[in-house]
């Protein structure tokens, strides 16, 4: 199958069961909620070895906070709720908390609650206020700015983790435009987020290793290295750089319109921008129930 | 859902207990052994239908409703420890309204007695008259006095508004008696009017929003100076949305005090000056 002259693989990304949560920092203004944005989502590209992936979903205006500042929407993945629980509590406690001016609300009207402010709420030493607003129970607690103002808890849901694109180009340029016009067009798709830096990750991985120690290695069948050396590799001799977009959503369709946007961005550069192939990352189906098939997703666009 | 119209025949001679009367109780009883039910009525039981013409007719809410039509002012503890459904009053309720309730509603449109709300854990009451003395506080004896839910009152208050409050909403549109928000322990008392004398006297915790007066506080409470805004917001919108003198409040921002220190209070007075 061609569009505009890109081959699209017949083949589809698969993905897998995550829990999620979407939090909402708040500050004096968007440059100090984005310094607290940024270094929560710090270390977070992929639950292998960061324990969650974490992104900037989006910035929002006054009118979409709760506080009537300016803030930035963050989702944040992990493979358990009891992890998720884990790393919401450490990052916002030093990236969030440590941050001028910050508050931080929860992003999610429903699901099961996990703490927020609920033990942060101790560095208050004795001096934190609970206040009871509506339905929602917030923290104050002192800090040398003022008050660092928490929502108690925030809401986990379940949600999907992985959704992939591989972009086979003819040459680095061309792979790096590419992906850099699908990120850009994914990031107006609301409830999901590309966890890698700049939403691009090069080193696309394969489960185990030939070292029993590592649970993923490198993906040599797209490695452009490998090519000639390996007979499972999945690249011709014109593809000489190949990029993966990974998508985390809060639900199937919200990964599947994040996929479909990039693969649009893609394609409508057409083949001479230099991509030749779009692929997808998967385990032949045998792990991850969430199946998002290229040509499907192709299909739609026509 | 069905709605049970109680219509006052007369004013009853002495004080009539309604404990025991609430609305998915009696909903789940028949017309007739509705109006079986029986009611202290000084030291004796009669039967509700001594008081009261009793329809039963299906209406759309999803909760059953008692209406009560008529002066009742004689009638104490309407909705006491109500669990679910809602009551309207079509006039004026007696002591204890909504005490001890749990969740529901509860309409009054005209005034409502002492203790109105008192030990109050959840649910919603609103009175569109006033209310008496010591409304949402505790009752005598008892340690905490509201402990959840909302009580909005869109006329006056009496005194020992809110004694020993412990969590919960409780807002006044119009004026509060002397030694309102007394031995405060937490939650948020919003008064739109003027005050009586020792307001916030005892006060450990909690909020009490001041819309128009400046308190005339002992001492035992400070200014302090950080800034709120961040919490006032969130605050602002929630009182804002009752109206009247609250309307517009987010877009200044209070000074806050805070004590009684005399008890080692940190509660929290906020005003406009």
């Amino acid at each position: 199958m061609l569009v505009n002259g890109i081959a699209i693989d017949d083949t589809f990304a698969e993905a897998f069961p995550m829990k999620a949560t979407r939090l909402i920092i708040t500050a004096h203004d968007a440059t100090w909620a984005s310094h607290a944005a940024v270094s929560m989502t710090g270390f977070a590209t992929s639950v292998i070895a960061c324990g969650c992936e974490a992104g900037i979903e989006a910035d929002l205006d006054r009118e979409q906070t709760p506080d009537g500042r300016p803030g930035v929407s963050v989702l944040m993945f992990a493979v358990s709720g009891k992890e998720l629980a884990k790393q919401v509590e450490r990052r916002v406690g030093q990236c969030v908390l440590t941050c001028p001016t910050t508050a931080v609300f929860a992003g999610l009207d429903e699901g099961e609650p996990i703490a927020l402010g609920k033990n942060l709420r101790f560095f208050g030493d004795g001096w934190q206020i609970s206040k009871q607003i509506g339905d929602a129970r917030y923290w104050r607690v002192p800090v040398m700015d003022g008050e660092f103002v928490c929502q108690e808890t925030t809401s986990v849901v379940k949600a999907v983790g992985g959704g992939n694109l591989l972009l086979l180009a003819h040459d680095v340029d061309a792979a790096l435009g590419a992906a850099a016009a699908a990120v850009a067009a994914m990031r107006h798709v609301p409830n999901v987020i590309m966890p890698f830096p700049g939403g691009v990750v090069r080193s696309g991985s394969k489960v185990g290793s030939k070292y029993s120690a590592l649970p993923a290695s490198t993906n040599d069948a797209y490695c452009p290295a490998l090519t000639s050396v390996i007979a499972s590799s999945a690249l011709t001799p014109e593809i000489r750089a190949v990029l993966e977009i990974v998508i985390d959503g809060l639900t199937e369709s919200d990964v599947s319109a994040a996929m479909w946007a990039g693969m649009n961005a893609v394609t409508q550069r057409g083949v001479e921008a230099g991509v030749a192939r779009i692929s997808a990352g998967n385990y032949g189906g045998k792990l991850g129930p969430y199946h998002f098939h290229l040509r499907e997703l192709a299909g739609a666009q026509a | 859902m069905i709605e049970i119209v109680f219509t006052l025949k007369s004013p009853p001679p002495l004080r009539v207990d309604m404990r025991g009367i609430a609305p998915l109780s009696v909903a789940a009883a028949n017309p007739e052994a509705i109006a079986q039910l029986t009611v202290w009525h000084g030291n004796e039981r009669v039967a509700l239908a001594e008081f009261f013409a009793i329809k039963v007719r299906e209406r759309r809410e999803t909760a059953p409703t008692l209406r009560l039509v008529g002066d009742l002012a004689r009638f104490d503890r309407v909705g006491w420890a109500m669990d679910g459904g809602r009551i309207e009053i079509d006039g004026d309720a007696g002591d204890y309204l909504g005490a001890l309730m749990t969740t529901g509603e509860i309409h009054c449109s005209g005034d409502a007695g002492m203790f109105a709300a008192c030990e109050m854990a959840g649910g919603r009451i609103l009175v569109e008259g006033s209310v008496g003395d010591f409304a949402a506080a505790t009752q005598p004896g008892s340690m905490d006095g509201m402990r959840g839910g909302a009580l909005v009152v869109r006329g006056n208050a009496g005194e020992r508004l809110g004694d020993r409050m412990r969590r919960g909403l409780l807002a006044v549109l119009g004026n509060a008696g002397d030694f309102a928000a007394p031995r405060l322990v937490a939650g948020t008392i919003a008064i739109g009017g003027s005050l009586g004398a020792h307001p916030a006297f005892g006060m450990r915790r909690g909020t009490l929003l001041l819309a128009q007066v400046q308190p005339q506080l002992t001492s035992t409470f400070v200014a302090s100076v950080h800034d709120i805004s961040v919490y006032w917001h969130l605050l602002a919108r929630q009182v804002s949305a009752f109206g009247g003198p609250f309307e517009g409040l987010g877009a200044r921002l209070p000074r806050r005090l805070v004590g009684d220190l005399a008890v080692e209070g940190r509660g929290e007075v906020l005003c406009f000056s």
